[in-house]
């Protein structure tokens, strides 16, 4: 109810939907060049050229050595992982719970989930050191008779992120048909013959709308447990080495947990922004930064109950290169990093309990910031601390990252930028033919608030 | 030449009920074109099956399979023995497995739905642009006029606020 007031006060009606966001797409200001071209340039700066230098000088450009084989790099591989979970994730389970609130904002969290996991697998073949080899980690028939070892997490990885990457493209291009199709009719020139090309022909019969209902269920059913296998995957890339700290059941759940976490954060941060510079002041409101802080809250208290257990197995465990990594890890070399985790991830995001904070937008993208500052220090304490205490003294050591990993750290936040300045430009990012539907059931439930009377013969929109 | 009349509403109740008056009238196959699917249009207009979920069931079915047939048939193509460990382990193969299935599942949705909703179109059809902004279009494509005329004639009859003729073009 308080949504369907929401919506009608704004009074919006459906031309004004069509003509709001092929507006977003057709006309770009000055600023929006000004952010491409920032972007673009730091891309190039601080991650092709520091790339292009350590793949002339060899992976020895990086600060990674013994005992420290895993640095940056991978930890960027979990994070923009992670970051890619709330997307499609989200998106599939709101839609599966028919939460008509997802629908403003749904398109661009999986376009958030497409670049995260695109800029992932560039953060593995910036790792691994010779990414012109990359397609070895493909079964394909050979003149070496060599095929991949399918008992590996690092197997597994492969086989499911490009499972997600398929699903998720898919997702959100079947998801954007009958939008590309409005925005077909409504543009000229090379972007109509773009357009016409993207929407297959699509007329929005009522056959086309059943079968777009039924494929795209199907799709949410078919993604769910696929991006929860992902995650947890990626974790027993970690899980299933004997390194102490590392070697934990607790990690799929925590990495999935975590995953949501930062990936509802980065929603929170993509939303402020396109609301704030694309113009959707009337399509991304209080009610979308109430519930997402509300889902925050929720996993912030689930992340900080697994770190929790994951202190009390550890100390539990009695054995004492754990106990070792444990206390390294509380009071060592990276200890400053650890407690900045604990602020910005488990203590700060408390903050979201009172309603008057979830609904202010500036705090909140602070926060979302912040929590995804926290995520990012996660996974590098993560694959940091516990090769730096590896049982044997002899073999402990400290790893500072060198100028071209932190380079390339901010480097790849630019590539992801330019990717989602380049996405808002392509695709609607606000879902036309879903708004209209929440519009239309905000139409239909007003006046049964008025009137009190039963809405039985009104129309209403297929769910 | 096959011509289409579309009648453009601005109710969805008066798209939907002019649709089965038409499909009453003998008019085979009225479509609705709706900028948002519509509930009611299966009532007007009869129930849709659709063939998608069996592509979905099959495709993850198959994937399933390739996904085991990958890992233990190249396991077996290339012997590997580890510490007398099985040649064939099932944990981690179910993974590649799960996988697999997913994605063959995601696949065969795809062309499902391709097929059953007759996309990509190859030739020009019925479609008026208003539909896909805030009208409700009721299209019926005849071979001959006269049924065309008669399309439209019931088409206004039924409360259309324009009522067009197009002529469908075939490569």
């Amino acid at each position: 109810m308080e949504r369907a007031a929401n919506m009608n006060e704004r009074d919006l009606s459906y031309a004004d939907v069509n003509r709001d966001i092929v507006r977003s797409l057709v006309e770009t200001g000055p600023k929006y060049y000004i952010t491409l071209g920032c972007a673009v340039g730091l891309t190039v700066v601080c991650f092709l050229f520091p790339w292009f230098y350590q793949l002339q000088l060899g992976i020895a450009a990086a600060g990674m050595n013994h005992p420290q084989v895993w640095g940056t790099y991978e930890a960027g591989f979990i994070f923009w992982i992670g970051l890619s979970h709330s997307g499609t994730l989200l998106s599939c389970v709101l839609h599966i719970t028919r939460s008509s609130w997802r629908k403003a904002m749904y398109r661009s969290a999986e376009a958030m989930t497409l670049f995260s996991l695109v800029v992932a697998v560039i953060m593995v073949m910036v790792h691994v050191g010779r990414p012109w080899f990359i397609h070895w980690a493909f079964p394909y028939p050979n003149q070496m008779e060599l095929w991949p070892n399918f008992r590996s997490p690092l197997l597994f990885d492969v086989t499911a992120i490009a499972t997600y990457l398929t699903g998720s493209s898919v997702f959100i291009y079947m998801g954007s048909i009958p939008d590309f199709a409005a925005v077909r009719d409504r543009t000229t020139g090379w972007r109509h013959h773009m357009y016409t090309l993207l929407s297959l022909g699509w007329r929005g019969t009522d056959t086309e709308w059943h079968r777009l209902g039924w494929a795209y269920t199907l799709l949410a059913v078919l993604i769910i447990p696929l991006a929860v296998s992902v995650h947890s995957i990626v974790s027993w890339d970690w899980a299933s080495s004997i390194v102490p700290a590392l070697h934990q059941t607790i990690f799929a759940p925590y990495f999935v947990v975590g995953a949501i976490y930062s990936g509802t954060a980065g929603i929170v941060t993509v939303m402020f922004l396109l609301r704030k510079y694309m113009g959707f002041e009337r399509y991304i409101t209080e009610v979308h930064f109430d519930n997402l802080g509300k889902l925050l809250l929720a996993l912030s208290l689930i992340w900080t109950y697994i770190n929790v257990l994951e202190l009390f197995t550890g100390w539990y465990s009695g054995d004492s290169p754990e106990i070792e990594a444990l206390k390294y890890k509380l009071f060592g070399y990276y200890a400053p990093l650890y407690w900045e985790m604990i602020l910005f991830c488990a203590f700060a995001p408390l903050l979201l309990i009172s309603k008057r904070f979830r609904v202010s937008f500036v705090p909140m993208l602070i926060l979302s910031i912040a929590i995804n500052i926290g995520m990012y220090t996660e996974r590098f304490l993560i694959v940091g601390t516990s090769l730096s205490r590896k049982y044997l003294p002899d073999a402990w050591g400290v790893y500072v990252p060198s100028l071209v990993e932190l380079s390339i750290l901010v480097g790849t936040i630019a590539l992801f930028s330019t990717l989602f300045l380049l996405f808002v430009k392509i695709f609607p990012s606000v879902s036309i033919y879903e708004v209209k539907e929440t519009l239309a059931e905000a139409a239909a439930e007003v006046p049964e608030r008025d009137t009190g009377a039963a809405g039985g013969d009104r129309w209403q929109p297929a769910r | 030449m096959a011509t289409s009349a579309i009648g453009l509403f601005v109710d969805p109740h008066g798209a939907l009920a002019a649709a089965a008056k038409l499909k009453g009238a003998g008019f085979a196959a009225p479509a609705v074109i709706s900028p948002i699917p519509l509930e009611g249009a299966e009532a007007a207009l009869g129930e849709k099956k659709s063939i998608i979920k069996r592509f979905t069931f099959f495709g993850a079915i198959l994937g399933g399979a390739s996904g085991f047939t990958l890992a233990a048939g190249t396991a077996v193509l290339y012997l590997h023995p580890t510490g007398g460990r099985p040649i064939i382990p099932f944990p981690p193969f179910l993974i590649i497995t799960y996988e697999m299935t997913i994605l063959f599942g995601i696949l065969a949705t795809v062309i499902g739905f391709l097929i059953s909703s007759r996309l990509p179109a190859i030739r020009d059809r019925a479609y008026a642009p208003e539909a896909a902004v805030d009208r409700f279009a009721v299209a019926v494509t005849c071979d001959d006029d006269e049924r065309v005329a008669q399309a439209a004639a019931l088409l206004r009859e039924a409360g259309a606020a324009e009522v067009r003729n197009v002529q469908e073009q075939r490569p």
